[in-house]
């Protein structure tokens, strides 16, 4: 049985799909949001509008210095992970407009750089000065699952003293072309955001300690998995744990597994990001929007088309406010 | 199927080429050559890909698998299809459908680091397998050629049409290739047939955020991960060097600089596999790793091919020559857009 690798959360920060970087400009999302010019925010948080980078480069160079700005005494080695499911989609589509029939055949030279899915970690890690170990991780639901078990890997074997995590994914319109990539439900709303977590090995004045785990119960019915959800749950001191459900999961799952775990809190901030890949980076990091009490257990809970469960844990720590 | 010359816009380069006979553009030629290497790559180390691979990660670096997309869209264009309904297969799509097809059941991602993605998916899979994360990871490099990407390195001007001259004094630019690559990576002492001669000692990625494009033509950077790289080494004398050798003027020149700075007059051999293999870009790592071990396994370091004329601002001479191959271990250099720079050390023999 191999350990589970675990950390300590400093830092949060999140960018919604309505420019929001903090909870007074969080809103209820009622429909499919519209393409945000990021511009402006940019020249705001940078410094600089980021002229030459895409949509989802300022995304994740917003995002991450949200929460880069709450950092003290950050250091130069720490690693970036950035977790996208789709990566660069606008800057692709402007790619195929211009170079495949019947647009004029030559690729504009920024739109082919910034279709690169790891110019976005270039911004963030230009951005802060950072020069190690920069991985952009991509897998279907899981991206930023993914990008955090690494990290808390490398952290666990004293790879990196300290790890920027962050889940990244641009929406696109209309919605109908978007859902060539990323099948949604009508009920869905299509969103975006950049949200990042700073993590070290150290416990103090830490915001609370996180954990993935992963759980194999393919083609299992709502109730199946709900109740072999529950059976490892119940491993845990769930009276104070609070549900955060990914986009994946169905309605009937989550209705089943708060069936199964009556004490077990329920927490839906996909309402405030719409449904992307990575949207678990925005639930975990918006936890902090409001003041939290030590002790209180997170679990997001999401799965994928083939049938995979991941979970992340974070147990507050700290008293910590938005 | 597309060819290169069929655009008027763009320039007839060299290109090498996976068979489009047997494996053609789009998804499923795609799936059935990543499924046809992942298969080499496990018979080889003497396992049955019939079997599941129950504990195994699956990672895959990849630029993304845009060149399905545009392979569907131009066969779709040909028959009346409507462009804007079909479906676009994400990376995570694409790679789970081939993690189902062998049976794997552990971690499976993909690494999008440009020309550095498929050796940080090494270095990342082998730190899984010494955590004891999984028994076994399968590394995938996989880069088909599409118009996008002939496209753009065209429009920023890095294309040579004489082919890629890796570290020559008239070099111009790269010469685009496409191609896939697996490697089993196994934890040592393993009973693997081909694998008990091959190690990965480990090695370095980090990231110089000089430029989005250009390297930072001093080198620092490349020389840092070289060195980190080699310290895994534990000491022993460096045979021989895969250079990254992309066969752009800033690149090879920063590249050039790092290893003087790093080896000094004591420089080993140099080889550059470009010429040869064209850059796979994203699938470099696994392309130009297994392609390079092949000819160590054979009994020589390849020659550099488009070598002839030394720069003498680069004051380096990779070999024109073959060598014979010696034991001992080697550095893999694989450098990337977006500053994102990996050297592997490996033991051979």
């Amino acid at each position: 049985m191999v350990e589970r690798s675990c950390a300590y959360l400093h830092a949060v920060g999140a960018l919604g799909p309505n420019a929001d970087l903090d909870r007074s400009a969080r809103v209820k999302l009622q429909s499919d949001p519209p393409a945000r010019d990021l511009r402006e925010l940019s020249k705001r948080t940078l410094g600089q509008t980021l002229r030459q980078a895409s949509h989802f480069a300022m995304l994740a160079a917003v995002g991450a210095r949200a929460c880069l700005g709450r950092v003290n005494n950050l250091s130069p080695d720490t690693a970036i992970y950035l977790g996208t499911g789709l990566g660069e989609v606008r800057a692709i589509e402007a790619l195929f407009k211009q170079v495949m029939p019947p647009g004029p055949g030559l690729a504009a030279p920024y739109d082919f750089i910034n279709a690169n899915n790891n110019m976005a970690g270039f911004y963030v890690a230009r951005l802060a000065g950072l020069t190690t170990r920069n991985l952009t991780i991509t897998e279907d639901a899981f991206s930023f699952e993914f990008a955090l078990s690494l990290a808390l890997a490398d952290l666990a074997h004293d790879a990196i003293p300290a790890a920027l995590v962050g889940g990244v994914d641009e929406n696109s319109h209309p919605r109908a072309s978007h859902l060539r990539r990323l099948p949604l439900r009508d009920d869905q709303i299509m969103g975006e955001g950049s949200a990042w977590l700073y993590l070290n090995r150290e416990h103090r004045d830490a915001l609370g300690k996180l954990w993935v785990e992963t759980l194999a119960i393919p083609g299992a019915s709502a109730a199946a998995w709900a109740q072999e959800t529950a059976q490892f749950l119940s491993i845990h001191d769930i009276e104070d744990a609070t549900l955060l459900p990914g986009y994946g999961l169905l309605p009937e799952e989550v209705a089943a597994l708060l069936r199964s775990l009556p004490g077990l809190g329920y927490q839906p901030y996909l309402d405030y990001c719409g449904c992307y890949p990575t949207a678990a980076a925005f639930g975990i990091a918006t936890i902090f929007d409001s003041a939290q009490v030590a002790g209180k257990l997170y679990l997001h809970i999401n799965r994928s088309a083939g049938g995979s469960t991941m979970v992340i844990g974070l147990s507050t720590l700290a008293p910590a406010t938005g | 199927m597309f060819r290169a010359n069929d655009t008027a816009s763009l320039p007839t380069v060299p290109i090498n080429r996976i068979d489009p006979e047997r494996y053609p553009p789009g998804h499923v030629g795609t799936h059935a050559a990543m499924l046809a290497v992942a298969h080499e790559a496990l018979v080889r180390a003497g396992r049955d890909p019939a079997q599941p691979l129950h504990d195994c990660a699956l990672i895959v670096g990849t630029s993304g698998f845009s060149y399905i997309a545009e392979a569907e869209f131009r066969r779709a264009a040909a028959t009346g299809q409507t462009l804007s309904r079909l479906p676009i297969a994400t990376p995570g799509v694409v790679i789970r459908q081939l993690a189902i097809a062998l049976g794997i059941a552990g971690p499976v991602f993909c690494l999008s680091n440009a020309c550095a993605s498929s050796a940080n998916a090494l270095l990342v899979a082998r730190d899984l397998i010494l955590r004891r994360q999984v028994s076994c990871a399968l590394v995938l490099g996989a880069e088909n050629l599409s118009a996008i990407a002939l496209s753009g390195f065209q429009s920023l001007l890095l294309l040579d049409t004489k082919g890629c001259r890796p570290f020559d004094a008239t070099r111009r630019g790269l010469q685009l290739g496409e191609g896939m690559a697996a490697l089993l990576l196994e934890p040592a002492g393993g009973d693997g047939g081909y694998s008990k001669q091959i190690r990965l000692c480990g090695g370095t990625n980090l990231c110089d955020p000089h430029h989005v494009t250009a390297t930072n033509p001093n080198g620092d950077t490349m020389a840092h991960v070289m060195r980190a790289a080699r310290a895994q080494a534990h000491g022993a004398d460096i045979v021989a060097i895969k250079a990254h050798g992309a066969g752009s003027v800033d690149n090879d020149l920063a590249e050039a600089n790092a290893l003087r700075a790093v080896f000094g007059t004591r420089l080993p051999p140099i080889t550059a596999l470009k010429r040869c293999l064209g850059h796979t870009l994203a699938a470099c790592g696994a392309v130009e790793t297994v392609a390079f071990l092949a000819c160590l396994d054979a009994g020589f370091i390849p020659a550099t091919g488009g070598f002839e004329q030394v720069d003498p601002a680069l004051a380096i001479s990779p070999i024109t020559q073959a060598q014979p191959a010696q034991t001992g271990v080697y550095l893999l250099n694989f450098f990337g857009f977006g500053g994102n720079f990996a050297s592997l050390v490996i033991a051979h023999g």
